[in-house]
């Protein structure tokens, strides 16, 4: 449309004065902004640093140089935990996608019996501690003292180890069985959003149940699939409990162990650990960059905001197989290891075999009743620090997470990118690796060996766990929520507290609860930052299984579990069920 | 024999009827439409001819054939019955080209590579979307995915293409230009259509027959016309268009016309009038008086002479373009009234009403 009118005058205000620029909201922003920024770089630039710095022989002094990277890529013993890594990764990976995939298919689209009975149970594992699962299984399946193999002798006669978890294979079928859940949760919510109608169509079209499945379902879900399997390489990657307990005493190191090697103890190289923790990073990160650029966008959008009824498929005879494998599943990952180290802590000396007249709970005395001068410290210790951290880290990382939730949806920019982009870099380095950067950054500082370093480990690490909960809610409420507050007449804090916070209650609490569930059970952080009276938890459970012995282990591990275990229930009380699904 | 025969369908989910015995024939060639208002039960008639949904009872027999038969323990599968359907929410298959979705139903019914093409090509073309064959599906419009659908719906020439609110996603501007364009597709094609929505312009638009439902029961089944102009009970006149319905009781028969008289309360006389409809109901029955806004006369004077002639008071009037909205109130009932002349009107002003008798339909509950 043709005008002959000019365009009318437009006055250009002067530019605002930096007085102007002081708001609450960009006040606070910046700061905790900036603290963040600080607390996700700083380490990782310190890692790069002093991964090419190299320790001369006797030593004290460092210089430049590659040689770190040489030892990593030629020295023979890390070369081959190298290797192992790679096999355990990969292998991990394979079983838990498998078991992940056909435990979601199974609950989400067919009528297998008390599936929603199940269901709790195949999350359980997602909550709880892959080193007390180690634990448990090497008092299973080891071949000296595992309760299957003894009980095979004594059953049926059986003289060889029937099993034997103490090698590559035990680590990979642990890691498995407890990384399942994350596969799980992906595609689980994968296939219960997608609209059914996509399937409905194939078949008026004319595709049979199996065609429809092969063709429509599995297709849609393929992003989801690649994504949990991905996140479980990476977490396997960067797993330290498990090789530490089962392979790692026979033969079998892990890059982790490795690290763990050289961070403390007798022969202590921080740049040597820093350089493998390098090697450890970029693999990871660029995993985690591939699945962020590349396969979540490819997702497909199969949600049109409706609430469906998945369409359930008929197994008829069948349904009570899958319904066996879901329970022979929830079996190995849940009971078999809770039930086994309940009966391990309930001995004084462990031999394989259950003595019924020799039970006691003097164990759950020597690791819990911290006022007694008898108790083992380490485990004492680890159970108020491991409270005290998980209490404060979870309430200091979903304040982080809030704000920065905040920036990276309500504001623009480059501080809104910015966040974005930081939030997601710790969840691309393994825990083992940030508390090596962690480690190196403050080691000069008066915060090392105290509580301080654990709590600001955790909270780099885990805080955007918490941040991904309170961004899902905030891009479903809409701004203009936020916007009607500031327009009635209330400041920008204040609409923080009155508004924007209340509705984000839900997320905000179902993050705090799984932080807490996090930092309860955190170790391989922990295992990196710790010294003497900053045990936590699982670095009790480390230290007595180090030093004491089995049904000690047992008994904190039991502790650890139940713990974890009132969690769920809150958990799941607070959040309902569908809360964790990708 | 009809070539859709649906008889004495119910279909429950747990304590909820969806469908409560619907019986349904529908003609080759035919575009006939399912309407009602949400929760009416005519998405689960739809999905059960589909069959998506197993019925509790009744049966479903095409081109003389049972798909379902629950008393014969007859069921065939969805992809047994060669038909097509159109989903609510496209249901275009985000992981295939434009192409690859068109061309599914066919690469399952084997047909040769070239047939395929040339099918599928022509298919596209109907719908005008030959130039975005090698398009994936998330790079379309919602317009487009519901051209996208249709191809995929028709291109294998079913027995019957089933609808369920193809268009109700779309913008208005949008859904009236498919509309039109469905309608001549299905002229074109002259395919068997079963066509479910919410919304009366679409069904009276685009049907042969229109096919009334409520609760899950079928209200009035006929031709758009007639259910428009003689709709047979309170739901479906009110449901299509607008109307004044005021209650009344019937007082005789008059050759073609039926004598009523609607209470006013508070001590008022009620007014007597005359009307169509109610031919069989006795002598002092309860009757619904149906009459359209269009259809009723207004007068600022009182006229000399005029049938069914009632005064009232203007409470409110709305100014729509095209014709004024006004209310009008007649003892306890509130009468719109359509006026396309332009008259000075005042909230309180009194006025006179009138209609002729064959535009006032007596309906018994």
């Amino acid at each position: 449309m043709a005008t002959d009118t000019a365009a009318p005058q437009i006055d250009v205000a002067p530019p605002r004065g930096w007085r102007t620029w002081f708001t609450q909201e960009n006040i606070i922003t910046t700061i905790v902004g900036l603290i963040v920024a600080v607390a996700v770089i700083v380490p990782l630039v310190a890692l790069v640093i002093n991964s090419f710095l190299v320790l001369d022989d006797l030593g004290f002094d460092t210089e430049w140089g590659l040689q770190n990277y040489r030892d990593i890529f030629h020295g023979h013993v890390i070369r081959k935990a190298l290797v192992n890594t790679a096999i355990i990764s990969t292998g991990c990976t394979i079983l838990a996608t498998l078991l992940g995939v056909s435990l979601a298919w199974i609950n989400a689209r067919t009528n297998c019996p008390f599936r929603e009975q199940l269901e709790p149970f195949n999350l359980i594992p997602f909550f709880l501690s892959p080193f007390v699962g180690a634990i448990a299984w090497h008092n299973l399946a080891s071949p000296k003292v595992g309760l299957i193999n003894n009980m095979a002798k004594t059953a049926f006669g059986i003289d060889f180890p029937l099993f034997n978890v103490n090698n590559l294979w035990g680590v990979i079928w642990v890691t498995g069985i407890f990384f399942a859940p994350l596969v799980y949760l992906f595609v689980v919510g994968s296939l219960r959003r997608m609209d059914p109608s996509l399937e409905d169509s194939a078949r008026t079209t004319g595709a049979g149940l199996f065609r429809t499945t092969m063709t429509i379902t599995l297709p849609l879900v393929t992003p989801a699939i690649l994504s949990g399997a991905i996140i479980v390489f990476v977490t396997t990657a960067g797993e330290f409990g498990v090789p530490f307990k089962l392979s790692a005493p026979f033969g079998w190191e892990t890059l982790t162990t490795q690290i763990f090697t050289k961070a403390v103890g007798d022969d202590a190289n921080h740049y040597l650990g820093a350089a493998m923790s390098m090697v450890v990073g970029v693999v990871t990160a660029f995993f985690i960059w591939i699945q962020h650029r590349i396969i979540a966008p490819r997702s497909y959008t199969t949600v049109t905001g409706k609430g469906f009824r998945p369409n359930l498929i008929d197994l008829g005879r069948w349904r009570w197989l899958a319904f066996a494998y879901n329970l022979s599943y929830v079996c190995v990952a849940v009971f078999l290891p809770i039930i086994c180290l309940f009966f391990v802590s309930l001995h004084k000396i462990w031999s394989g075999r259950i003595i019924w007249s020799e039970l006691t709970f003097w164990n759950y005395q020597k690791v819990l009743f911290f006022w007694w001068p008898e108790s083992i410290q380490a485990a004492t210790n680890g159970i108020i620090n491991s409270f005290i951290l998980a209490f404060g880290g979870a309430s200091i990382a979903m304040v982080v997470a809030i704000i920065v939730s905040y920036m990276i949806h309500r504001t623009k920019g480059f501080g809104a990118r910015l966040l974005d982009f930081l939030s997601v870099i710790p969840i691309g380095f393994p825990g083992i690796v940030l508390a090596m950067g962690v480690l190196v950054t403050y080691i000069r500082t008066p915060i090392y060996a105290t509580l301080w370093i654990l709590l600001l480990g955790y909270i780099t690490r885990f805080f955007p766990y918490g941040q991904r909960n309170i961004s899902s809610i905030m891009m479903a409420v809409s701004e203009e929520l936020d916007q009607s507050s500031r327009m009635a007449g209330a400041s920008w804090l204040t609409t923080l507290r009155r508004i924007t916070i209340p509705l984000l209650k839900p997320g905000i609490f179902a993050g705090w609860i799984l932080l807490f569930v996090i930092f309860l059970r955190e170790l391989s952080i922990s295992i990196i930052l710790y010294s003497a009276g900053t045990e936590t938890l699982s670095v009790g459970v480390y230290y007595l299984s180090n030093f004491e012995n089995e049904p000690m282990t047992s008994a904190l591990s039991i502790a650890q579990t139940v713990a974890l275990l009132i969690c769920i229930v809150i958990f799941r009380k607070v959040a309902g069920k569908e809360a964790l699904t990708a | 024999m009809s070539f859709v025969e649906i008889s004495k369908l119910v279909k429950s989910f747990g304590p909820e009827v969806a469908v409560a015995g619907v019986d349904l024939s529908v003609e080759q060639g035919e575009f006939v439409t399912l309407l009602g208002p949400s929760g009416c039960g005519k998405t689960t008639t739809l999905r059960c001819i589909a069959g998506l949904e197993h019925p509790d009872s009744g049966d479903i027999q095409i081109e003389g054939d049972y798909v379902t038969s629950v008393t014969n323990e007859i069921f065939l599968t969805p992809e047994e019955r060669n038909l097509g359907m159109v989903f609510q929410s496209y249901a275009v298959w985000p992981h295939m080209t434009v192409f690859d979705n068109v061309a599914y139903g066919l690469r399952i019914r084997r047909e040769t590579r070239a047939a395929i093409k040339e099918k599928t090509t022509k298919a596209l073309d109907l719908v005008g979307l030959g130039h975005l064959a090698e398009r994936y599906a998330t790079k379309l419009s919602g317009g487009q995915r519901q051209r996208v659908a249709l191809a995929r719906a028709i291109v294998y020439n079913p027995k019957v293409v089933l609808f369920d609110e193809p268009l109700s996603n779309l913008d208005a501007k949008l859904r009236e230009h498919m509309r039109i364009e469905l309608t001549r597709l299905q002229h074109d094609v002259g395919i068997t259509s079963i066509y479910v929505t919410h919304d009366q312009t679409e069904a009276l638009v685009m049907s042969d027959r229109v096919v009334v439902m409520d609760k899950g029961v079928i209200q009035q089944i006929g031709d758009p016309e007639s259910i428009y102009a003689e709709p047979t009970n309170a739901f479906v006149a009110n449901f299509i268009g607008v109307a004044n319905l005021m209650e009344g009781k019937l007082l005789g028969h008059d050759g073609e016309l039926t004598d009523l008289e609607i209470p006013l309360g508070d001590g008022s006389a009620p007014i007597r009038l005359k009307a169509t409809g109610a031919e069989g109901a006795p002598v002092g029955a309860k009757i619904i008086l149906s009459i359209r806004p269009e259809d009723i006369l207004l007068h600022l004077e009182k006229p000399a002479e005029a049938m069914n002639l009632f005064e009232g008071e203007v409470i409110d009037t709305v100014y729509l373009g095209n014709f004024l909205d006004c209310q009008v109130r007649v003892g306890p009932h509130e009468v719109g009234v359509q006026i396309d002349h332009f008259e000075e009107l005042d909230t309180g002003q009194k006025v006179y009403l009138s209609f002729t008798p064959d535009h006032g339909l007596c309906l018994t509950e």
